[in-house]
């Protein structure tokens, strides 16, 4: 009897120990702890976690999602480098290039046109497709036709697609010359034919009633007064022929901020054509 | 025998909690390492640890402890926002009634340094009217007193220290930082009276002649073209002139006197944080 | 109906700005008021004839004038320096007609209504580098944007 609990005392606090000893940083442990920080948002967190473990356990969706934290959080060289590591046989593959596409985009707005698919996976090939053929509204030129660009995407996406493409090869812009001249004939309104109507009614009112004062003052004999008059009309109208070529320019940087802006928030709201896995339910 | 079993029964249960202390020290080693961290000023890291701890500490007894300590490092890396929600968090799983107001303090002195001033003096309203802390009226003064220090109300602040004590530190700097203020009414009325006046009294002497010249100037030519019967000459040069510079000699003396007031501010506030002795934000 | 959407996408983009995006350290904070910085530069400094004349003059303009007639600009930079950038990215002349075009937006009462951004103490920021008829160089804003100076 005393033999029989002399082993259990012996055994059990060891047994005990066994099962309560707990490691934080064994590699499952860090996994563990990243993914959730990775659920939790903390992306940079889960990325350095992730990273410390990655000699001993590595898997397609733990790299995949180290690119995509990175992406996400604006390290977006450093995520393309990354997706050089993914195996072209990876069923996240085709997610994690497209989502390199996505970040060689961010970096710099330049078409994509010569990347061509690796697996025959359809969904990804025509999605690869639709950001290959949107990029081009990236460049000055454009070779496809209105209805070539269009013919890839999707009902849905095919009207603001083609707005885009509009917008981009038929800017509504204003000619900076003929607001110039405009402004040189009648004061004003080259500022008028720009939009700009609070502005090119004050030059006409500045340099008419400038002028006014110079031809009364003319006509009183006040000649230095008159001069003085003169002097500062004509650098008011001067100043306003310049300022109406320089606001049509300003009117035209507008429309190519807002297309740009259009097109971002476009491909913003379609994610870059990117699919989006939940990992964390 | 049955003492005998009794006995080894008593020792298994013994070597059982032991096992218990062990498995704890486990999560207090983990508690150790963030609280280095913390000490260290590693916050971004230290971040990292107790956020570990709180994930693998499914019991929950260090999940108050850790989450605080979160909060803190928060704060210390300037982070307000994120701090506060860890320490409300942290003040959600407090255990003790002590703990409860720590967190509370915790939270009004980030109020207090962010200044968020109305969520400070209503939390500390609030933490006031809890019966639990009735005995903490001091301390809660204390903060308040900060709170609007803090928001540059140093006639609040001063009656908030005096209830502590009459010749509370931070009661007589509060007094001091008014007496040395320059009243922004007083130096804008002067100047309505004598134009530059309002700046003389901020002691910008230069700045008050400049005024006061340009002001006799312009006085004197509209007042004399109205003698002078050219009443065309008078409106325009009073009012597109003098009218210009008597506005200006008062916005002036509003300018420097909010000016100075700042500068005294800061230095109060400099003094309070880097030579004062007692309990900070 | 586009600024919406404008807003909409300024808005959805700093959402995304969350703290621990960067490896953050010790937050050196200071309890001191931050002082706006209105402070001149008084300098003479200047890269050639032409503007030094307009820096002096400038210099004489501020503290005899500027300084002491009142808030009236609205602009950002003001009349001023807007005519001292103007200079220093073109030439007098051009500065010249630069400023004339600037004075007459200034006359416009109307100028705040969807035009210009805005600085964070309400002014509206209309830098010289967007007037000097080269295209490339004109950073467009669009009205409501915050300009971080």
């Amino acid at each position: 009897m005393i033999k029989f609990f002399s082993i259990i005392i012996l055994i059990s606090p060891f047994f005990y120990c066994q099962s309560d000893s707990f490691d934080f940083f064994s590699s499952q442990n860090i996994k563990k702890f990243a993914d959730h920080l990775y659920c939790e948002g903390d992306y940079l967190r889960a990325v350095e976690q992730y990273q410390s473990i990655q000699q001993s356990i590595s898997d397609d969706t733990t790299d995949y999602k180290i690119i995509y934290a990175y992406s996400l959080t604006g390290y977006l060289q450093k995520s393309n480098e990354l997706f050089k590591s993914i195996s072209t046989e990876s069923d996240l593959y085709p997610a994690a290039h497209l989502l390199s596409l996505k970040n060689q985009l961010l970096l710099n707005r330049k078409s994509i046109l010569t990347e061509s698919g690796v697996s025959d996976d359809s969904v990804y090939l025509r999605n690869l497709n639709k950001l290959r053929i949107i990029s081009m509204l990236y460049d000055e030129e454009m070779t496809y036709s209105h209805e070539r660009f269009t013919y890839t995407f999707d009902e849905d996406e095919k009207i603001p697609v083609s707005k885009l493409y509009d917008e981009k090869f038929n800017p509504p812009n204003k000619d900076a010359i003929a607001a110039g001249v405009l402004s040189a004939i009648i004061p004003g309104s080259g500022k008028m034919y720009v939009g700009e109507w609070g502005d090119g009614i004050a030059a006409l009112i500045t340099t008419g009633l400038l002028a006014f004062l110079a031809v009364d003052n003319f006509e009183a004999g006040h000649d230095t007064r008159a001069w003085i008059f003169t002097a500062l009309g004509g650098f008011f109208y001067i100043g306003n022929i310049y300022g109406s070529v320089a606001a049509a320019q300003i009117f035209n940087a507008r429309i190519d901020f807002e297309f740009n802006a259009a097109l971002n928030l476009f491909l913003e709201e379609k994610n870059y054509f990117v699919p989006v896995y939940d990992f964390c339910n | 025998m049955i003492s005998v079993i009794n006995f080894y029964l008593l020792i298994v249960i013994f070597l059982i909690l032991a096992g218990e202390n062990i498995a704890q020290d486990y999560f207090d080693d983990q508690f150790k390492l963030g609280k280095k961290l913390f000490d260290e000023e590693k916050y971004y890291d230290a971040v990292t640890e107790f956020k570990r701890l709180v994930y693998f500490n499914e019991e929950g007894e260090y999940i108050y402890e850790a989450n605080r300590y979160i909060g803190l490092s928060y704060k210390f890396g300037g982070k307000f926002s994120d701090a506060l929600r860890y320490l409300t968090i942290a003040e959600i799983n407090a255990k003790t009634v002590e703990e409860i107001y720590d967190c509370k303090i915790e939270i009004i002195k980030i109020n207090i340094l962010r200044r968020t001033t109305e969520f400070a003096l209503k939390q500390i309203e609030s933490t006031e009217k809890d019966p639990r802390y009735k005995s903490k009226k001091e301390e809660l003064n204390y903060w308040r007193g900060l709170a609007n220090i803090f928001a540059d109300d140093w006639e609040n602040a001063a009656k908030s220290f005096a209830l502590i004590d009459e010749n509370h530190e931070l009661k007589v700097l509060s007094e001091k930082t008014i007496e040395e203020q320059y009243s922004v009414s007083l130096a804008k009325t002067l100047s309505y009276i004598i134009p530059g006046a309002g700046q003389f009294y901020t002691g910008e002497y230069l700045s008050g002649l400049i005024s006061l010249g340009w002001n006799v100037l312009w006085g004197y030519l509209t007042i004399e073209a109205f003698v002078e019967d050219r009443i065309f000459d008078g409106i325009v040069v009073g009012s597109l002139l003098w009218m210009r510079f008597y506005q200006g000699s008062i916005e002036n003396a509003e300018k420097f006197a909010r000016q100075k007031n700042l500068e005294i501010t800061n230095k109060a506030l400099n003094y309070l944080q880097y030579e004062y002795e007692g309990a900070k934000p | 109906m586009k600024l919406i959407i404008l807003f909409f996408f300024i808005s959805i983009t700093s959402a995304f700005s969350q703290t621990d995006f960067v490896k953050w350290e010790k937050a050196d904070f200071s309890y001191e008021q931050p002082v706006e910085q209105t402070r001149r530069d008084y300098s003479f400094e200047s890269a050639n004839a032409g503007e030094f004349i307009t820096k002096s003059l400038t210099n004489a303009y501020w503290f005899f004038i500027s300084d002491v007639d009142g808030d009236n600009c609205p602009f950002r930079p003001s009349c001023s320096v807007f005519l001292l950038e103007s200079v220093r990215e073109t030439n007098v002349f051009q500065a010249t007609f630069m400023f004339f075009d600037r004075f007459t937006r200034d006359v416009n009462l109307f100028k705040g209504k969807n035009h210009y951004p805005r600085l964070k103490n309400g002014y509206y920021f209309d830098p010289a580098v967007n007037y000097t008829l080269v295209s490339e160089k004109i950073n467009y804003l669009p009205p409501g944007f915050v300009v971080d100076d």
